[in-house]
């Protein structure tokens, strides 16, 4: 009883040694994560298309392509059920549309050919020089996608090529339907291809019944918008939609004349707004792309 | 944690990390993408604590990071604070809890995300979080569904510690 009315304070628990050396490692474990981690950022932010860490970060891109391609592989034939299963829905109403389509297109090209010899002809009569043509002035690497954007804004995907190949910054990359992107950052044997439907793309592009010029830039659900056309300008639904190329050769643009972009799917005005707003279908699905073709120039001096 | 546990862990994270940008990253449902680095991580974490849960992460990021070329280092971070909190989560309160994987896959998306757009717009670029939390909820659903078999898989591969083995912190008093 008398140990019991004892005023005498317990003593403060101490910490089991080796559960506080655990937690003490734990934490210092973590530290030297988040160091390397930021380290790691900061050197990658500071120069991502050179020095070491790039070099070294292209060299372990190299390593783990042939499980990125594996990979790929074997997600393929399961892909190819869904697309197959998913395009029987469709493939009905699909097959009218399409035979109209191609009717349109048979009377088109008798018209385009004689339009092209006569174009030719023309060019010779007056000298005419002009900067490299797509597609026979470049060589098309073709190759597959092996990595796609893993996030809600990120739209970037990675290539089969690199430098190897010939490729360099800012090669535009195009599909079998139209334009994709242009790489953005270049390894050895990879590379990345920033998307047109990416924030930061934009494509100077021009409509090719109407010859109006503007900006192709992201819009909203995976669409593009043409923007920077004033609105005395005439844009009709269903016109396609080329790159514009280069005007100007003091100033040359990335992309060459006349690559498929998309189709005009709505054109609107306001009274405030200083430019149409031209709502663009890209022809590409950018979500379902197995193989890209990157065009890279056939002579050095053929620059766009 | 054996070394052939560490070996385990790190092909269950390569591969995860390997599928997650060739495959799982073309799954967009409304806008969301199953996460299954993510999910791998937190079976990986919850069985072998917070010092394994932050290696893995860190380990995992780096592979993700350098298989797409990205900012190297950005999924790095973000996956090493999250392995390590997962991990403290599995030692102490989650600990034999049936629930624990999904709660923690279902906090950690989440604090994922947040944690990318956080990076992101601290590097001074464009982050839309309007668009990262649309894809959110679809995003959160499709892990969820990942998780069962993802753990089931990676306990199969790592059977969990004795409780012994467990670190803690809690003591007892006199």
């Amino acid at each position: 009883m008398a140990v019991l009315g004892n005023s005498l304070q317990r003593s403060k628990p101490q910490p089991h040694p080796s559960r506080a050396r655990t937690a003490m490692v734990r934490r210092l474990v973590l530290a030297v994560l988040v160091l390397v981690a930021l380290g790691l950022l900061t050197i990658s932010f500071r120069s991502p298309n050179s020095g070491f860490l790039h070099d070294a970060q292209s060299y372990g891109s190299d390593a783990l392509r042939p499980f990125q391609i594996a990979a790929v592989r074997v997600a393929r034939p399961f892909r190819d059920a869904y697309d197959y299963v998913d395009s029987l829905a469709s493939a009905k109403s699909q097959n009218a549309k399409l035979r109209k389509m191609v009717e349109d297109y048979r009377s088109q090209a008798l018209l385009n050919a004689s339009a092209v010899q006569q174009n030719n002809d023309l060019k010779s009569l007056l000298h005419f020089e002009a900067g490299p043509q797509y597609p026979k002035d470049f060589r098309a690497v073709n190759t597959a996608v092996v990595a796609f954007p893993s996030g809600a804004f990120s739209q970037q995907i990675v290539i089969d090529a690199g430098s190897d190949s010939g490729i360099h910054l800012n090669t535009p990359v195009v599909s079998a339907d139209g334009l994709v992107g242009k790489v953005t950052t270049v390894g050895h044997s990879t590379s990345v291809v920033t998307l047109l439907t990416d924030p930061t793309s934009a494509v100077p592009a021009r409509d090719l019944k109407t010859h109006v010029s503007g900006l192709i830039r992201h819009g909203q659900g995976g669409t593009l918008i043409l923007d920077r056309v004033s609105k005395d300008q005439v844009v009709n639904k269903g016109d396609w939609i080329v790159t514009r190329g280069t005007v100007d050769r003091r100033y040359p643009d990335e992309y060459p004349y006349g690559i498929p972009i998309g189709r005009v799917v709505a054109v609107g005005t306001s009274d405030i707004a200083s430019f149409l707003t031209v709502q663009v279908q890209p022809l590409a699905d950018m979500s379902s792309l197995d193989a890209v073709a990157a065009l890279v120039p056939k002579h050095a001096r053929a620059k766009p | 944690m054996t070394f052939a546990d560490g070996l385990k862990a790190a092909a269950l994270l390569f591969v995860a990390a390997i599928a997650q940008v060739s495959i799982f990253s073309q799954l967009h449902v409304y806008g969301g993408v199953p996460q299954l680095v993510l999910v791998t991580l937190v079976g990986v974490a919850l069985l072998r604590g917070a010092i394994v849960g932050a290696i893995a992460g860190f380990f995992a990021g780096l592979v993700v990071d350098t298989a797409t070329l990205g900012q190297l280092g950005l999924t790095s971070l973000v996956l090493t604070v999250s392995g390590y909190w997962i991990g403290r989560y599995g030692e102490t309160t989650g600990r034999d809890r049936g629930h624990a994987p999904f709660l923690s896959v279902a906090v950690v998306t989440f604090l994922y995300a947040f944690g990318i757009l956080l990076v992101t717009f601290m590097l001074g670029e464009r982050a839309p979080a309007g668009a990262e939390m649309r894809s959110l909820l679809p995003t959160i659903v499709m892990n969820l569904v990942l998780t069962a078999p993802a753990y089931a898989l990676v306990r199969l591969l790592l059977r969990p510690r004795e409780r012994a083995d467990y670190a803690t912190e809690v003591q007892l008093l006199g």
